[in-house]
């Protein structure tokens, strides 16, 4: 277990100390990267601004997160049912996918306002296709003799969904799931950028004030951010998958 | 290989770049006087002007030799030296800084103090020099401050809207959009940073003396010819920049005058008194934490 924190940690202690040196010997002026005691520092002592922006940010991202999954699933559900709901409406989950976040959340301050709602709706936006897309592939990939069985049984359409089509959706739901959980926090922090508050307003002030060192110590936080989300998706996947599908055994 | 050979002559005769910090708007009129004009030729001068966005590192592009000439305000190059990047400024396009705060004229606001005493929400870019000094003298708890994101759009749907504005730009595209405006210069409240500054490495300068002396020669003669007749170079930038019509253009090339030229000053000169003063400021904000040379952020060449 300890090996297993030690292994991803050790190329952090590397290239923090070789950009440590290099900085310092001047190899790279320090107004184009900051060293990374210098981000140490910032991160430590700096006022609490930092860490409150990132309790904002985690909750827009939260927020954004368990909205996109629950209307992901229910989005996938809903066209699982027919092949034609999935011909009408599946293209419409496609321009999630490629819609640019930064073109269209101005827009959404002007529909929403400054604040949360903005935020909470940014990162849906740019997290929810993922949920859509691999829950979809899930429905449809139940095994046909099981199928059959529970036709067999004149099981209904609810039971069939809830205790065949959904427990079988599962692994595709939170590979969907530690995909999305990553977009949520980029999608927070651009709208951020626009509607003000958190990491995305620390990121832009500091680059204005040409603070390198707090832009990056912003950045880190945001990624520690997206880790924790990802270590949650993984122990729920494990915790729910282990004693059944193969990629958890 | 092959593509590697072909690619060589052109960086050979690469021309010198002029980084923009924002579209082809009037404030940089004289650059694109100079170009339209055959000044910059004239001085045996090949730039080519690259036009930027909201948060381009300008300076740092400059610092970092990606680009030999670039935009920046007074502030910047301050900050920029404070932090180790010898940059400097050779020629100061604007005596009296533009920006400025925008509020509609119905709010009844007769004065620059009065923005701080009415229910607003003003959108202010945070990051900037300028709302730390308002910040500092002016009480904020009737003002509610937003992110400020470019456009008009909001000032134009909310009476209670006020926003940072270059005011010789978006208070004209807001009357075009029939609002009645009214706008003040953060200037008058004390804070007046030299803005529109020409920006060139130290070291770039001292191994190409000449070349950047042609070069603030050549924006002098551009400048000088954009505030008696900014017509021609009106219609070119328009055309780079289709977004802000011709007439706002014009009229913009107008009200800028003033703010350019002043009494008894050579169009693009500095003196030390006036950035003295700016590193004061900016040490008061703790935005830098050493005192710099004063001497050392400018020179006049032309």
């Amino acid at each position: 277990m300890k090996s297993k924190f030690i292994y991803p940690i050790l190329p952090l202690i590397i290239i923090s100390l070789a950009l440590e040196i290099l900085v310092k010997t001047n190899f790279f002026p320090s107004y184009l990267v900051p060293a990374p005691s210098q981000v140490f520092k910032v991160l430590s002592f700096e006022n609490l601004s930092l860490w409150k922006a990132l309790g904002q940010t985690s909750l827009a991202s939260i927020l954004g997160f368990t909205i996109s999954l629950v209307l992901g699933v229910l989005f996938a559900i809903l066209l699982s049912t027919s092949k034609l709901i999935e011909k009408v409406f599946y293209p419409y989950a496609v321009f999630f996918q490629t819609v640019p976040i930064i073109a269209i959340a101005p827009l959404l301050v002007i529909w929403l306002g400054y604040g949360l709602p903005t935020i909470v709706a940014s990162s849906i936006i740019v997290s929810i296709f993922p949920v859509i897309a691999n829950t979809l592939t899930g429905l449809r990939s139940t095994e046909k003799p099981l199928l059959d069985l529970f036709r067999l049984y004149s099981a209904n359409p609810k039971d069939t969904l809830l205790k065949l089509k959904l427990p079988f959706a599962l692994p595709s739901v939170l590979v969907g799931a530690r995909i999305s959980s990553g977009l949520a926090v980029i999608g927070a922090i651009v709208g951020e950028f626009i509607a003000g508050g958190g990491i995305g307003e620390v990121v832009n002030v500091s680059r204005t004030q040409q603070r390198v060192d707090i832009v990056f110590a912003a950045v880190f936080l945001a990624a520690l951010l997206g880790l924790a989300f990802f270590l949650l998706i993984d122990f729920i996947s494990k915790a729910t998958l282990k004693a059944w599908h193969a990629s958890e055994r | 290989m092959k593509l590697f050979l072909l690619l060589i002559p052109f960086f050979c005769f690469a021309k010198t770049k002029l980084a923009l910090n924002w579209k082809p708007e009037p404030e940089f009129g004289g650059f694109y006087a100079a170009q339209n004009e055959g000044i910059f030729k004239k001085y045996n001068l090949d730039i080519e002007l690259i036009p930027g966005g909201a948060g381009q590192p300008i300076v740092q592009m400059v610092a970092a030799g990606k680009v030999e000439f670039g935009i920046a305000s007074g502030d910047e190059v301050v900050i920029a030296r404070a932090r180790g990047a010898d940059v400097v400024s050779i020629f100061a396009v604007y005596q009296t800084s533009p920006m400025g705060i925008m509020v509609h004229e119905s709010t009844g606001i007769k004065q620059f103090s009065d923005i701080f005493n009415t229910r607003l929400t003003v959108a202010l870019e945070k990051g900037l020099p300028f709302f730390k000094f308002l910040e500092k003298n002016y009480d904020f708890k009737n003002i509610k401050v937003v992110p400020y994101n470019g456009g008009i759009s909001e000032f134009l749907r909310d009476k209670n809207f006020a926003q940072q504005v270059f005011i010789t730009a978006e208070p004209l595209s807001a009357k075009r959009e029939n609002a009645k405006p009214k706008s003040f210069l953060i200037a008058d409240s004390g804070y007046n940073p030299y803005n529109v500054v020409l920006v060139v490495k130290k070291s770039f300068l001292e191994n190409n003396q000449k070349l950047v002396e042609a070069m603030a020669k050549a924006s002098y003669e551009g400048w000088s010819h954009y505030q008696k007749s900014p017509g021609k170079t009106n219609v070119l930038m328009n055309k780079l920049n289709p977004t802000m019509d011709l007439d706002t253009f014009n009229k913009g090339a107008k009200l800028q005058i003033p703010l350019i030229k002043v009494k008894g000053i050579k169009i693009g000169h500095q003196n030390k008194t006036r950035w003295a003063k700016l590193i004061q400021q900016l040490l008061d904000l703790k935005l830098i934490d050493k005192t710099i040379e004063s001497q050392e952020c400018f020179k006049n060449l032309h």
